[in-house]
């Protein structure tokens, strides 16, 4: 061990400084939250030790569950949605349809443009279009002649204004990643799949799709984290109770609105556990096809 | 060779200044510098009987920093103006509101100050409710008052220290104590030809609501029940349940909730009205419902007196078709809606210099009834926010007694003072209020949306206070 660190002493000493951030500022305070976790502790005064109490209380806690399973639909959604919709723009984007540069450019700046916006300034926006009352999405619903929709006032439908505004907000930063995939795929598969009668459907499946699998499995996994960590989404868009709100928020809530800091550190221990175990299953998924 | 030394060179730079960094020493000296200056002028002066007498100091040159929630601008010009007046003590002090979101904001910020050590970052003062004030005082965040207010406890409104004392001491300044009260719509009333008077009931409320909705074919709504937390802040903890004589614990903090006949008769008002379609749905403090407002689609109000600057700011359409009047009251219980207290409190930072200084401006704030009237003239012409005061002799001036032109004539300030006089007793504070507040409004707002009866929204929150609170530490 040592042998090998002072024959590579160049490359470990340039490493150094991220390893010491990354002690300082993440491991630290992650072992630290697992010991906050399994103490009683309002943020002030010193913790009290309650073992696994933080823990046995999350299993009753049914705000807990119902923000466990709303970020997994956040989640399965943002996956299926947000990936698919990307790869078609960026499909498109790729085309041969779009001739001109100068429209490519023009789109390629429009696509992106939902992503440089701030998280919390759009919530308030789809929180106008969607309100019950007064929104446009609802004054056009009654303008067809439907009835308006408690969009964010039910639980029924509350999810669906937070999953669009994931879906908007995210879809460009994956565009522009499979479009820089999409442009390393050599012409040539394209063509001689031309000259063999492909169709485009068939181009897609066969070449498109199997190209881009690296960078899609580096999307999904990205992608993974971010839903899980989801936060102004759901936090600008609140539904009835904790029918919206996001493991993430829930976690932000216990400690910061109610001051429960053991029980949110313990909130916090099983969202890392969980986004450990995602990713430990995606990679060994990966390495069984024998693409890792 | 040369290589290697220049990458060994260029990777130990990196850690260095990663560290540096890290490290953030920069603004070691200047607070350093800063904490010199403030030493070197002005010992804090001891607290004088009721701090009536402006101390022999010299404040250090500074700022004031407070945390405050609502619109804490217009009352920054209150001080500002009682800090030009006494440059004789404070030639070089600037007092500093600071915006925040609430409460909850407010002690956040505290203890994250607190706990990082950084106590010369921690504000002079802060805007507290009295759970929060519990929780500050308990960690040793707030400067004991008791010694300071006794003398003055006599001059205040009945109940201004209460929510402040723990263990019989005091750790805040009170600031306000607003009732609850009922706004109406008089012009409304009129065209209906409903009598007002119905109201002083809970039941006569709830009657004049389905007279409306008869009469108006549908059009008027009695009031509105918000689909968020605001329900339960406004119509529960800080409204009905009081007036109900509701409890959420009983004396020996167990949870009582689902079987308190208080709780029964306040939630069980709520949902008569809310299903019998008396209520509009709607958030509070939204364009939809001043909208509402503004058309003479919502008749009433029964809500804290802090309201009145929301309509004054935004239904000025309406203006001098409202009256005030007290809360309905229970039949049985006899009483108005419980008062809403607002306090000062004084953050315990070590050395804090402008201590004593803060407590000048509260007393001046408090009881000097001619700065007052002039702050609060100019406040209404701002349409701004200000409260009743708490000293008694203030509101027993005529000026607490003048017509509102936004009220018909009727005097706002003396009926905010009037809707005081039956005010039912607050539910007790604990320290696990904020954790109850989340259960409870959470089964409340599924409620709203439809999703369970009110029956077994009660029993919900009873199930889930007993799972995740237990038991409450509530005062003897």
């Amino acid at each position: 061990m040592l042998k090998t660190l002072k024959k590579y002493k160049a490359p470990y000493l340039f490493i150094l400084p991220f390893f010491i951030l990354f002690f300082v500022f993440q491991l630290i305070p992650t072992l630290w939250t697992f010991y906050i976790s399994l103490t009683n502790w309002k943020g002030i005064g010193s913790p009290e030790f309650c073992g696994l109490g933080n823990y046995q209380k999350m299993m009753i806690d049914n705000m807990f569950w119902e923000s466990l399973g709303n970020t997994v639909i956040y989640w399965g959604t943002g996956l299926v949605l947000i990936l698919c919709y990307a790869l078609l723009i960026a499909c498109l984007l790729n085309s041969r349809f779009l001739k001109s540069n100068r429209a490519r450019a023009f789109f390629k700046t429009a696509t992106f443009l939902p992503n440089v916006c701030a998280a919390i300034a759009m919530g308030l926006i789809f929180r106008m279009l969607f309100d019950e009352n007064v929104g446009l999405i609802n004054e056009v619903i009654s303008m067809a002649g439907g009835s308006k929709v408690p969009w964010l006032t039910s639980t029924t439908f509350s999810k669906i204004p937070v999953i669009i505004l994931n879906i908007w907000r995210y879809t460009p930063w994956f565009t522009m990643i499979l479009l820089s995939g999409l442009l390393n795929i050599s012409r040539d598969y394209y063509e001689a799949a031309t000259v063999d009668g492909a169709g485009s459907l068939q181009q897609f499946w066969y070449i498109t799709l199997p190209s881009l699998k690296n960078i899609l499995f580096f999307c999904s996994v990205t992608l993974t984290v971010d839903m899980w960590k989801l936060f102004n989404e759901s936090y600008i868009l609140p539904g009835p109770g904790t029918s919206n709100s996001s493991l993430f928020q829930y976690m932000y809530e216990s400690g910061f609105n109610v001051f429960n800091m053991g029980y949110a550190s313990a909130i916090g221990v099983v969202l890392i556990l969980i986004l450990m175990v995602i990713s430990v299953i995606q990679f060994l998924v990966r390495r069984n096809q024998g693409e890792l | 060779m040369m290589k290697k030394k220049i990458a060994l060179a260029l990777a130990a730079m990196m850690a260095a200044s990663s560290l540096a960094a890290c490290g953030g020493g920069g603004g070691t000296t200047e607070t350093a510098a800063t904490k010199a200056a403030d030493q070197g002028s002005g010992q804090e002066a001891p607290a004088k009987e009721g701090g009536q007498e402006a101390p022999d100091t010299v404040y250090p040159a500074g700022t004031l920093t407070v945390y405050a929630m609502g619109n804490p601008q217009y009352r920054q010009q209150y001080f500002e103006t009682w800090l030009e007046n006494h440059r004789d003590i404070a030639p070089d002090v600037k007092i500093e509101f600071v915006q925040t979101e609430g409460t909850a904001d407010i002690r956040e910020k505290i203890t994250m100050t607190a706990l990082s050590g950084a106590t010369e970052d921690l504000p002079d003062a802060a805007m507290l409710d009295p759970v929060t004030i519990m929780d500050l005082a308990k960690a040793g965040l707030l400067k004991d008052e008791t010694e300071y207010l006794a003398p003055l406890l006599d001059k205040m409104v009945d109940g201004a220290t209460t929510d402040a004392t723990i263990d019989g001491k005091i750790y805040a300044l009170p600031d306000s104590v607003r009732p609850q009260v009922l706004f109406y719509n008089k012009d409304i009333f009129d065209e209906y030809g409903i009598d007002p008077e119905t109201m002083s009931t809970m039941e006569g409320y709830i009657e004049a609501g389905r007279q409306l909705k008869e009469k108006s074919g549908g059009e008027v709504y009695l009031s509105y029940i918000d689909p968020t937390s605001k329900t339960w802040r406004y119509w529960g903890r800080r409204g009905l349940m009081p007036s109900a004589g509701a409890k959420i614990w009983d004396d020996n903090g167990e949870v009582v909730i689902g079987s308190d006949e208080g709780t029964k008769k306040a939630l069980g008002a709520l949902d008569t009205m809310n299903k019998e379609g008396l209520m509009m749905k709607t958030t509070i403090m939204e364009p939809a419902l001043y909208d509402a407002i503004n058309n003479q689609k919502v008749a009433t109000f029964l809500i804290g007196a802090f309201w009145d600057e929301f309509m004054r700011q935004n239904c000025e359409a309406t203006k001098g078709q409202w009256r005030v009047m007290p809360a309905p009251a229970f039949e049985g219980v006899d009483k108005a809606g419980a008062p809403v207290s607002q306090f000062m409190g004084i953050v315990e930072k070590g050395d804090n210099p402008y201590s004593e200084l803060f407590r000048m401006m509260w007393y001046d704030f408090t009881f000097d009834i001619e700065a007052k009237e002039v702050w609060v003239n100019s406040m209404e012409e701002q349409n701004a926010p200000y409260s009743n005061p708490v000293s008694k002799e203030m509101l027993e001036d005529p000026f607490w007694k003048e017509p509102s032109e936004f009220y018909g004539g009727m005097s706002f300030r003396e009926m905010e003072g009037k809707c005081l006089e039956n005010g039912a007793e607050n539910m007790a504070v604990t320290p696990q209020d904020a954790e109850a507040d989340e259960i409870i409004s959470a089964e409340l707002e599924k409620y709203v949306a439809g999703n369970q009866s009110m029956e077994d929204a009660i029993a919900n929150m009873d199930k889930n206070l007993k799972a995740k609170i237990g038991k409450a530490e509530v005062a003897q």
